[in-house]
């Protein structure tokens, strides 16, 4: 019988398996793609790990459009109607109340008049996609881009909401989109981790670890956190021991596992003991190397932003450059699935660290556009420039959007999970292409509703992976990134 | 789960359950109809025909019973194929008509079916596979004529685990060298003998007391402990060391790890906010008493769904372990949406704890898999929909003379209290006659005020606030009384309101609710200020008025924001305004003398009176103190209002209400909708632990087996039903469960049983035959090795360098530091005091905050039922246990203590290292490595490389 809580299979069995499996898998993915198997019951396929290795690289259900991901998460609900939702009846209408918002009650309560945002909508790149003054640098882009303008959440509060984007449930303890990716797929470099997450110089998501946690998944498809401030911890050497000391300590632990293992021929947890220490030796090569971004020329650092300096907030952006910096190294060396956070945990009251702009939104989003335009797309022009987008897929999103009224007596906009922005660049979507829209005021999705699932599901089905399929059993369900829900949103898929 | 045993790689590669139905089948159909005509097999390939009359109701009727009518029954259709009535079963499905041709089994589809000779399409797509004997039956059934009596109808089948529990016997296993067999093993050997495999041999005298002691303590044995055991040659030494190891506190604290996982216990509540819960621990000490102590499992179940019945509140954790989001908001959808989460919460650990039972899944529809209605999630939902999330006072046990002193207390106090208020009265008339002063009013209060004057009439009242007892003033209800006694402010009359500003962005707080005639914080105004604010109504028409009733929450539970210092005036008919009440007459909030009245007190009285006064001090610090309890973080209670099943499980969709209730198909508890909440609980509590219940004690002997080999008889410990594991050993699992009932519950004999077996004492060494044939060594062949968990690796370390802080219960330790700002962030600590030496289970479990060392040990973070842990081997755990502070720190302990118990001779200290840390002598390989270790890097170097050998970190 094959396993379901107990994944990693028997290394014999795995050996012995691998030469059949491939045969197997060709005609599953046959089956598949005829459509034979899309009955009402579809088998899970379920990825063959190698103890010994867990993130070996593992091949996807069918051709991928895209083979790795790099997704920006800013946390805190950033606003459509400031960044990319172009609105012109708001600002027509500015100043007079919502049509049916005088009895509507949101996450804070009442709501004030509708109002326009800010900062002016302009034509942008050759395509002439109304993007604000707020992210100016991302707007160039927009020709590379692929908007979501009609997402729905199902949580109007930050921790669940966060959890929602990030692992496809609103409670906490469910795997995490990288970890599902990372199971399915492993990765191409066995010297770094397969999933990285890189936390926000100002710390940590709201939800924290949940955003990268591997749930009921094995730990080994876990995030690794760490950025450009921030090393990865135990990774180094402790100061006080010697090279030549440390060599001869792990080569003496290896001579005891190995005179153990004797007595346990055919062992596998035993012989994937063994190998972690390999792994981990090859790691801690590797990720100083792709960690030291000092090695960048000034020219990038300057193009990032990651020179930036004077106040609090040019700092905050220099060490979210740096960032930027880190995952486009990590990209570079075939990380799977990279995860690149904008913005923190609240801390110094609502809004000031992240993009939960209740009550003065102007000035708070004036700091959060500065962190966030001129690193990512930074970023993004790099990898494109260095030909990395052919493979990968970068995703911005965030865990909900925000009101077209202020609220009552504010000047800053509440939760709205009704209708939001996401953007997608890279391999695998179309661009530049806008998907759905909302309302005439921005307030609820109207055309093509999309929902957080139909965006996993589109994710996964980008990187190959049939999103009905990838599941794993735990509790008395094969639980699915997507739940029991999701379509693939083919719209917005490139041609092969 | 679905066998295809003719394509192997198939088998082995897409492995399964089948998924979720969303859609038509239509395309198994097509292909299973064009498998079917094109390949022509042989009869050959048919299990041979049963050479006997075969009767229906016998023979036939339990295999459709068990294997088919699930899918093709009453309930559901497969491809339009019904098993369940003579009529529908002769004519067949939609894609094979007939399925069965009378006198002709050969051709016969069904018999093609189950026997495997359509590709992807063997029967039964769920479950077992039919036997080679059974086949033969239904063959013989169909080329005998496919009798089938008219009336006679086929019933689906229960789920094995659903069937009552009956003993089985004992088998009878051929053995030569074994004197007496004992039950277990002798279960175990019966299925061991099918694939013509054996136990292994004993395993040595040292290896297995440090597998026993790692198992049930998590702690390595000491070499003392070593020692007692090996050097005991008489015949009942395994017995005696079974007996030391069941009785030592270890063992709770151990096996306490165990259970808070299934139960999904940790100590903060989770969510953006993850505020810590500092007296959660409660609970966490109650399950390791209870295991220590053996209590019996029946009652561990009832006092943790309704302890606070049997008087062990302590239990109730159990119910609010969970995650709970405390973000409030205005907004109905989200507020429902969080309870229907937390109650969700309860009934899926319920269930999946107690009962093997995923109830969970039957929150937006019927269980897909499982006899689980939608109806009966609710009913078990309506028995926990009083449980509320928050601290409660713990209550004690009382000692009986506790009890009576308690009993005596309460009469002494009452008395106490009488003679004082007395003396009190005296004193105050004493006092109110020596004065000539104007008495002073009470002093405001949340609940309600009343200023009385002289009427007057007026156009206008304003009500001015100059000082509060904290924060923006709230008031809830301003009501202005005529000479009739009629409330003239209420908006709906025409009185407006006006006021200096409201508090922005709460819509239970606008200027609306001061007159709305509804009372309480949701329908109340508060101020734009701080500490002050004017509220101003305004008569349609002057009205003659002469008392104002004002209130910050009627409802009596908010108490802040009050008003203090406060003046009213009315706008006469002039238009001028005059003052008619102020706070200045009143006592002063919270400043009341209650001592005044001793000075009016003639000596002797004011004497008596002071006497009195500490008297009943004590007695009421004495009285609180047997009768409160410190504030913990367990069930607290209240009776809900009736439960509605929520159609798609969405809270704003109410149906038809649910009385509290048991799952059905498993009985019923008999309970009204309105049931007293506390007497769900309890009957809910009865109703589980049931002797007949088939589930409670199968699931639970199941988890012994599980956490001593490492895998249970049935490998989903939580999941018994139709999507869950097939038992390795069903009679071996029945027998345990009937034993652990007729012992009265008690996990230690069970424990105690499986310890002193066989197939626990054998040798974990790998054979030839076993790999091949069970590699996972399911059926015990090998005692299967496995890695610690992160939690026993801590402790192991810790024992191991001699810092193991052995100090029980309270509060728990941390690893982290907290920082508060709205919301509670941790960062690991870098260095350790021996605070943190304490075991594992003593730790303070935040949610999504994991250890930095060890977290990375498949540690689960507490936000969803574990009830079986992953096991992975990762670089980074390589990385944490070779590179972190806390092993280096350790290493260094471990080696001060192997210079002071060794001396300075490297072959000493290799000895005795090897005595700590794995229990045993080292051969001469070992040896000579070692001690050129120390000579060439120092002993701290030698002790952190044997920290990262396998030979520690698992249990073999």
């Amino acid at each position: 019988m094959p396993e379901r809580n107990h994944p990693f299979l028997n290394r014999r069995a795995f050996l012995s398996h691998s030469a059949t499996a491939l045969s197997g898998m060709a005609l599953t993915h046959l089956l598949a793609r005829d459509r034979v198997l899309a009955s009402g019951e579809r088998l899970p396929i379920r990825p063959q790990i190698d103890p010994a290795n867990p993130n070996a690289l593992r091949a996807p259900h069918f051709k991928p459009r895209a083979k790795q991901v790099l997704m920006i998460f800013s946390a805190g609900g950033c606003s459509h109607l400031d960044t990319f939702d172009y609105k012109p009846e708001l600002i027509k209408r500015h100043g007079q109340p919502m049509p049916g918002g005088d009895k509507l009650v949101t996450f804070q309560g009442a709501q004030g008049s509708l109002t326009q945002s800010p900062w002016t909508f302009r034509p942008r790149g050759k395509c002439g996609k109304m993007v604000s003054d707020l992210v100016p640098r991302l707007g160039d882009l927009a020709d590379q881009m692929c908007f979501i303008h009609s997402l729905t959440g199902k949580t109007n509060t930050h921790g669940p909401g966060e959890n929602f984007m990030n692992t496809g449930f609103t409670l906490d303890g469910f795997p995490s989109i990288g970890a599902w990716t990372t199971f399915a797929l492993g990765s191409v470099n066995e010297n770094l981790p397969a999933y990285v997450a890189i936390p926000d110089p100002r710390g940590v998501p709201q939800s924290a670890g949940n955003c990268w946690n591997p749930g009921f998944l094995p730990a080994a498809f876990q995030g690794t956190d760490f950025n450009a401030i921030k090393p990865l911890r135990n990774l180094a050497r402790p100061a006080n021991i010697s090279a030549g000391k440390d060599r001869s300590t792990r080569e003496f632990i290896s001579r005891l596992n190995r005179h153990h293992l004797a007595n346990y021929p055919g062992d596998t947890e035993l012989a994937a003991r063994i190998s972690s220490y390999e792994l981990a030796a090859h790691m801690q090569l590797s990720v100083p190397e792709v960690s030291d971004i000092s090695t960048e020329p000034a020219h990038v650092l300057k193009m990032y932003g990651a020179d930036s300096a004077g106040d609090k907030t040019q700092e905050i952006k220099a060490g979210y450059a740096k960032n930027c910096i880190l995952a486009r190294r990590l990209i570079e060396k075939g990380v799977r699935f990279v995860q690149l956070f904008n913005g923190a945990y609240q801390v110094g009251g609502e809004g000031t660290s992240n993009w939960d702009g209740h009550k003065v939104l102007k000035d708070q989003y004036t700091v959060h556009g500065e962190v966030l335009d001129q690193p990512t797309a930074a970023l993004i022009s790099d990898l494109n420039q260095r030909g990395l987008l052919k493979d990968t897929l970068v995703v911005w999103c965030t865990e909900f959007g925000r009101m077209p009224t202020f609220q009552a007596g504010a000047s800053g906009r509440d939760h709205n999970p009704s209708g939001f922005t996401a953007w997608l660049a890279g391999a695998g979507v179309k661009a530049p292409f806008s998907y759905g829209a909302t309302d005439e005021f921005g307030y609820k999705s109207v055309e093509n509703i999309a929902t957080v699932y139909d965006f996993h599901a589109t994710i996964l089905q980008i990187l190959g992976l049939d999103h009905e399929r990838l599941s794993f059993y735990h509790n008395g369900i094969e639980r699915r990134l997507t739940d029991v829900h999701g379509e693939v949103i083919k719209d917005i898929l490139s041609s092969t | 789960m679905k066998r295809l045993a003719s394509i192997p790689w198939l088998s082995a590669r897409v492995a399964g359950r089948y998924w979720h139905s969303r859609n038509a089948l239509c395309h198994w159909i097509v292909l299973g109809v064009l498998a079917f005509f094109s390949t022509v097999q042989s009869q050959g390939d048919l299990p041979a025909v049963a050479n006997r009359p075969v009767d229906f109701k016998k023979d036939i009727e339990p295999i459709f019973s068990t294997h088919c009518v699930r899918c093709h029954g009453p309930d559901k259709q497969s491809s339009g194929l019904r098993l369940d009535d003579r009529e529908s079963a002769l004519k067949g499905g939609e894609n094979y008509v007939p399925a069965i041709r009378p006198k002709n089994s050969s051709e016969s589809p069904l018999i093609r079916l189950v026997a495997g000779l359509v590709p992807e399409m063997k029967m039964p797509q769920k479950g077992e596979a039919l036997t080679l004997e059974q086949i033969g039956l239904l063959r013989a059934w169909i080329d005998q004529g496919a009798q089938w009596p008219e009336e006679a109808k086929v019933a689906k089948a229960l789920h094995w685990s659903l069937n009552p529990v009956v003993r089985p016997e004992v088998p009878r296993v051929a053995n030569s060298h074994r004197k007496e067999v004992q039950p277990i093993d002798a279960f175990i050997l019966a299925q061991l003998q099918k694939k013509r495999l054996n136990l292994g041999t004993p395993a040595s005298r040292g290896a297995f007391v440090r597998r026993i002691y790692l198992v049930m303590h998590g702690l390595p044995p000491t070499p003392e402990q070593v020692r007692l055991f090996v050097t005991d040659k008489s015949s009942d030494a395994v017995a005696k060391l079974v007996d030391r190891v069941l009785d030592s506190p270890r063992y709770g604290e151990r096996w306490a790890r165990h259970w808070l996982d299934v139960v999904r216990f940790a100590e903060s509540n989770g969510f953006e906010t993850n505020h810590e819960r500092s007296n959660a621990y409660h609970y966490r000490d109650y399950v390791i008493q209870s295991l220590n102590e053996d209590k019996p499992y029946n009652k561990f179940v009832q006092e943790q769904i309704a302890g606070d019945y049997w008087g062990v509140d302590s239990g109730t954790g159990f119910l609010v372990a969970g995650a709970v989001d405390i973000v409030k908001s205005p907004d109905i959808n989200l507020t429902l949406m969080q309870r229907q989460d937390e109650l969700a919460d309860i009934v899926n650990t319920t269930g999946t704890a107690f009962l093997g039972l995923t109830l969970g899944c039957a929150r937006c529809h019927d269980h897909k898999f499982d006899p689980i209605s939608q109806k009966d999630f609710f009913g078990i939902q309506a028995v926990f929909a009083g449980v509320n999330f928050s601290d409660r006072p713990l209550r004690r046990q009382l000692s009986v003379t506790e009890q009576e002193e308690r009993t005596i207390l309460g009469k002494t106090r009452d008395d106490q209290k009488a003679s004082l208020a007395a003396l009190k009265q005296q004193g105050l008339a004493a006092q109110l006659s020596s004065l000539s002063r104007k008495s002073f009013r009470p002093p405001v209060n949340a609940q309600s005020n009343e200023e009385v004057f002289s009427s007057i009439e007026a156009k206008a009242v304003r009500f001015t606030i100059l000082a509060t007892t904290g924060a923006e003033p709230c008031i809830d209800e301003l009501e202005i009384y005529d000479s009739k006694g009629t409330n003239v402010a209420l908006a709906k009359d025409g009185t407006t309101s006006s006021a200096s500003g409201t508090l922005a962005g709460y819509a239970i707080h606008q200027l609306k609710h001061i007159n709305d005639g509804l009372t309480g914080n949701s329908q109340s105004w508060i101020s734009s200020t701080s500490g002050n604010g004017w509220v101003q109504l305004d008569f349609l028409t002057p009205r003659p008025i002469q008392k104002i009733v004002w209130s910050r929450d009627r409802s009596n539970q908010f108490k802040d924001r009050v008003a203090t210092d406060y003046r009213i005036t009315a706008q006469l008919t002039s238009g001028e305004w005059k003052e008619i009440v102020t706070s200045q007459d009143r006592e002063p909030f919270g400043k009341e003398d209650p001592n005044g009245f001793l000075s009016h007190l003639p000596e002797q009285e004011a004497k008596l009176a002071r006497e009195l006064q500490s008297q009943l001090k004590k007695s009421e610090e004495r009285f609180s103190e047997l009768s409160k309890g410190t504030p913990a973080w367990l069930g607290s209670f209240s009776q809900p209002k009736p439960t509605h099943r929520l159609y798609r499980g969405d809270p704003m969709q109410e149906r038809e209400v649910v009385a509290p209730d048991a799952v059905a198909v498993l009985g019923t508890l008999g309970l009204a909708v309105d049931e007293p909440e506390q007497q769900r609980r309890i009957k809910l509590a009865e109703w589980i632990v049931n002797p007949r219940h088939p589930l409670t004690a199968r699931v639970m002997v199941n988890r012994i087996w599980h956490y001593i080999f490492g895998t249970g008889i049935v490998d989903t410990p939580s999941d018994f039903g139709a999507n869950g594991g097939v038992p390795t050993n069903t009679a071996l699992l029945d027998w345990l469960a009937d034993e652990f009932v007729r012992s009265g519950w008690s996990i230690k004999h069970i424990q105690k049983l499986i310890l002193s077996s066989e197939t626990f004492g054998q040798s974990s060494s790998p054979r030839k035959e076993g790999l091949a044939n069970d590699a996972e060594a399911r059926l015990l062949w090998r005692f299967p090795p496995r890695r610690l968990e992160a939690e026993a690796i801590r402790d192991c370390i810790l024992a191991t360098s001699g810092a193991l802080d052995f100090r029980m219960g309270g509060p728990g330790f941390s690893l982290q530091i907290k920082e508060n700002d709205n919301v509670d962030r941790y960062f690991p600590k870098e260095h350790f005091t021996t605070n943190e030496f304490r075991r594992m289970i003593y730790l303070t479990r935040i949610r999504q905050q994991q250890d930095s060392v060890f977290g990375a040990f498949d540690c689960p973070s507490g936000n969803q039922v574990i009830p079986k842990r992953t096991r992975s081997n990762t670089p980074l755990q390589a990385l944490n246990l070779l590179n972190s502070n806390f092993v280096l720190e350790q290493s260094a302990v471990l080696s001060a203590r192997l210079l002071q118990t060794a001396g300075s001779q490297p072959k000493s200290q290799v000895s005795e290292a090897f005595k700590l840390v794995y229990g045993r002598e080292p051969d001469g390989f070992e040896s000579s490595n070692s001690i050129a270790m120390i000579r060439d890097h120092g002993l701290d170097a030698f002790c952190r490389a044997l920290f990262n050998t396998s030979e520690f970190l698992f249990v073999f």
